[in-house]
Parts: C-alpha cells; sequence; structure tokens
C-alpha cells in the first residue's frame, strides 16, 4: 500500500508509478506527476506564478486557500493504535467533511463571481461609449437593411391578402 | 545473561534487531532461528515482534527507542508505523521523526534517562527525542567518532564503548551517563559495538564471534549474572541466570572496573597477535 503523494508543482495526485521523483541532496524530496510539471521544475519555474497550478489559483485567491477541512488531510507522524470503531467513525467522518468542503468551494465561487454579471455590462458599456464612432456607422447600415426587409414583406402580406379577397 | 547469536551467517546482530526495556524488534527474514533465540529470552517479559522499516533488514540502524517511546526514520512507510503501533504495548509512544539523518540508530545512543546524539543532528529532532523518549539529550562523539550509536551501546547499568577512547572521555562520558562505563570490542575485536551487540537491564546479545574474554565484560559491565546488586528481570527468577561465578560485592565495584578493563586490554592483545 503506497501513498497516492502530491504533486510538487501542480498540485494534482501522484498515483504509484507514475511521474518522477526527484531527492536534492538536503535528503528534500520532490514528486512530479508528469514530464510538463518535471520540466517546469528544471526550468526553475515558481509553481505559485504558474498560471495552471493550484497554488497559482489559491495564492490569489481564485480558490479556497484557508479552511479548517483542509486540516484532516496531513501526514501524520504518531499514530493511533487500530481500532475498528474509530475506523468506522472516521471513514463516516470522511464523507461529512467532504461534502462540507464542496458546499464551502461551491460558496466561495458563489462569492467571487456573485458582482461579475455588473461588472461585465458595465464594463462592455463603456467600450461602447468609447469607440461608439467605430460602431455607429454600421449600427445605421444594420438598421436600414431591417427596415428593407420588414417593407417588403408588408408588400408581400399586402398582396396576399388582396389575392384572398378576389377569391 | 549474555547469548551468542548469528543472523543468517552474520555475526552483526545489533543491525538485524533493537532491544529495549518494554518491547523488542526483530527483523523480518528467512532466518527464524534468529528470532526464536529472542523469543525464548525474553517473550516471558516484553513483546518480540518481527517488523521492518522502508521494507529493508537493517532496522537496528535505522530506529531508536527506549522503555518510554521508539523513533523511526522518515523512510518508514505508514503501514510498518502502523504495524508497530498495533503491536507494541500503548505506553510506548511510536513517533517517524523528519530527520535527514535517517539512520538514527546509528546518530543516537540511548538508556531510559540520558540520550547521546549526532552532532549534526536538527534542533526539532533533539527536542522531539527529549520528548518521546523522555530523556536527557547531549551531542557527543565517541574516539573522534560522530556515529555515537554505532559506538557506544549503554543500559541503565552500564555501557561500552569504542575501544580507542580516551580515559577522560571515558570519564568525560561516564559523568554525563552516570552510569559506569568501559572501552571494549565485540566479535573478536570489531569496535563497532553498536552492530556487534545489543543490550537491556537485563539480557544482552551479542555477535557468534565473540571471544569469551570478551563476553565476560559484556556480563559484568552490564550486570548480566544478577548478583551484583542490578535489577532482577521484571516477573521472573533470576537463579538460572546466575551461572556465572558469584559477582563481588557492590562495595568492591571500582575493583571490578579495574578487573574488567584489565580484561579488556588482554582481549585486545589477543586480536592484535
Amino acid at each position: 500500500m503506497v501513498r497516492i503523494e502530491h504533486c510538487f508543482v501542480c498540485s494534482g495526485p501522484v498515483y504509484p508509478g507514475h511521474g518522477i521523483t526527484f531527492v536534492r541532496n538536503d535528503s528534500k524530496v520532490f514528486k512530479f506527476c508528469r514530464s510538463k510539471c518535471h520540466k517546469s521544475f528544471k526550468l526553475k519555474r515558481n509553481p505559485r506564478k504558474i498560471k495552471w497550478t493550484k497554488s497559482y489559483r489559491k495564492s490569489r485567491g481564485k480558490e479556497m486557500a484557508v479552511d479548517s477541512t483542509f486540516d484532516f488531510e496531513k501526514r501524520r507522524n504518531r499514530p493511533v493504535k487500530y481500532d475498528r470503531d474509530l475506523m468506522m467513525q472516521t471513514l463516516e467522518a470522511m464523507k461529512k467533511v467532504e461534502k462540507i468542503r464542496t458546499a464551502r468551494e461551491e460558496r466561495f465561487y458563489r462569492r467571487r463571481m456573485r458582482d461579475v454579471k455588473q461588472l461585465e455590462k458595465t464594463r462592455a458599456r463603456n467600450e461602447i461609449v468609447r469607440n461608439i464612432d467605430l460602431v455607429a456607422p454600421a449600427a445605421s447600415k444594420q438598421r436600414q437593411t431591417t427596415n428593407v426587409v420588414e417593407k417588403a414583406q408588408a408588400k408581400l402580406d399586402k398582396a396576399k391578402s388582396a389575392a384572398m379577397d378576389v377569391q | 545473561m549474555a547469548n551468542r547469536v548469528q543472523f543468517e551467517n552474520n555475526n552483526e546482530v545489533g543491525v538485524f534487531a533493537r532491544l529495549t526495556n518494554s518491547y523488542a524488534l526483530v527483523c523480518q527474514g528467512s532466518s527464524e532461528g534468529f528470532y526464536s533465540v529472542f523469543e525464548s529470552e525474553l517473550a516471558d517479559q516484553i513483546p518480540v515482534i518481527h517488523a521492518s522499516v522502508a521494507g529493508c533488514r537493517f532496522l537496528g540502524r535505522v530506529c531508536v527507542g527506549n522503555r518510554n517511546g521508539l523513533l523511526l526514520p522518515n523512510s518508514c512507510s505508514d503501514r510498518e508505523l502502523q504495524h508497530i503501533r498495533n503491536a507494541l504495548p500503548d505506553r510506548v509512544v511510536v513517533q517517524r521523526v523528519e530527520e535527514r539523518l535517517s539512520a538514527l540508530g546509528n546518530c543516537i545512543a540511548t538508556n531510559d534517562h540520558v540520550a547521546l546524539v549526532h552532532t549534526d543532528l536538527d534542533r526539532e529532532t533533539e527536542d522531539i527525542i527529549a520528548d518521546v523518549l523522555g530523556v536527557e539529550v547531549f551531542r557527543q562523539t565517541i574516539a573522534g567518532n560522530a556515529l555515537v550509536g554505532s559506538y557506544c551501546v549503554f543500559t541503565n547499568q552500564g555501557g561500552m564503548v569504542h575501544p580507542k577512547t580516551t580515559t577522560e572521555d571515558l570519564e568525560e562520558l561516564s559523568s554525563l551517563l552516570q552510569v559506569p562505563l568501559v572501552a571494549g570490542t565485540v566479535n573478536r575485536g570489531s569496535d563497532v559495538l553498536g552492530a556487534g551487540l545489543i543490550a537491556n537491564d537485563w539480557s544482552a546479545f551479542c555477535g557468534a564471534d565473540t571471544t569469551s574474554t570478551e563476553l565476560s565484560v559484556i556480563e559484568s559491565i552490564y550486570k548480566l549474572d544478577g548478583t551484583m546488586g542490578g535489577p532482577s528481570r521484571p516477573g521472573a527468577a533470576v537463579g538460572a541466570s546466575a551461572a556465572t561465578s558469584a559477582g563481588p560485592s557492590s562495595a568492591g565495584q571500582s575493583k571490578t572496573q579495574g578487573s574488567v578493563s584489565a580484561d579488556i586490554r588482554a582481549s585486545l592483545i589477543d586480536t592484535m597477535t
């Protein structure tokens, strides 16, 4: 039974038999989930500055970073004696914790996205106001064409109704 | 009574087992005879369990413990840690330490009250040792060698150190540890005591090459003949082990030490010639 480690760069899971392990000569161990992450490390990139990593998203406040539900998952150096009841309770608790965590993450996302709609709208409006002289000729042209189509349609309808009357 | 044992024709028994006053760990291997020696000697008093660290057999060199606790290196897997935890008594604290020097058995030597540690050991590890093993920690070298766990073995009764330790060092260490010490060898002149010898307060095991002179030194310094006012094994009679010559009284202890060093000198001369 081998532990599922975390990738040093992207924080994704590293399953047994996957990825690469690098041990620095001060005995610190780095795990990488794929060659992409390993290469980033060799290029001395800082995971906090690579946009696709978990640590970037967390450090930029794009994902929940500080929460008590994260405290459950850690390396424990002092084990407790096996106890069947305790184990059962733990397994139950794990499910509950998972549920709470996803709920909190969703709430975090909603809160982060709350003002985005409004913001986008104002941004679009500002842009139109700023560049109205670019947009205006095209818009008027579009209006003209729609007018032409409407007139033609009206004419057709009129002709049809006249024909009906004749019958 | 000290025993001579071998592990798969190898005399470095301290590599394959770890013995303390409240438990004994023996490595998993094809040599079940090795385990049975420990079992027959100790199973009445303390649990003797099979264990491995990082899937390897060099258990005695990578873990260190005493009556109160057991420290395991970073390379020890979760499952091995859990197995050891389940097999040991509740009052023994089992802890894994994040230490760069992962051969803890070579870097730390301890009894139930004092520990000598390697000079380069982390400060956090030092704190953990003091906390888990309940000991006072001293950074020391033995005969100019930082691997204290390899070059000395001491219990609450006494201890042996590298044969080239100077008399001043010996006295300093002895006052630090508060137990009588002697410079000596095992396995016919081997100076790596930690590998050749394992001991607790009432029993000792050494490699099969150990000469009778060396054995007598071991028995007298660890007070294994049961007649020198040392502690008897917990909950068992000591009569059988008192087969050796009637030991001198505790009043003549300094005299014994003199004779011990004479013995050790004789054994050294034996080895040289």
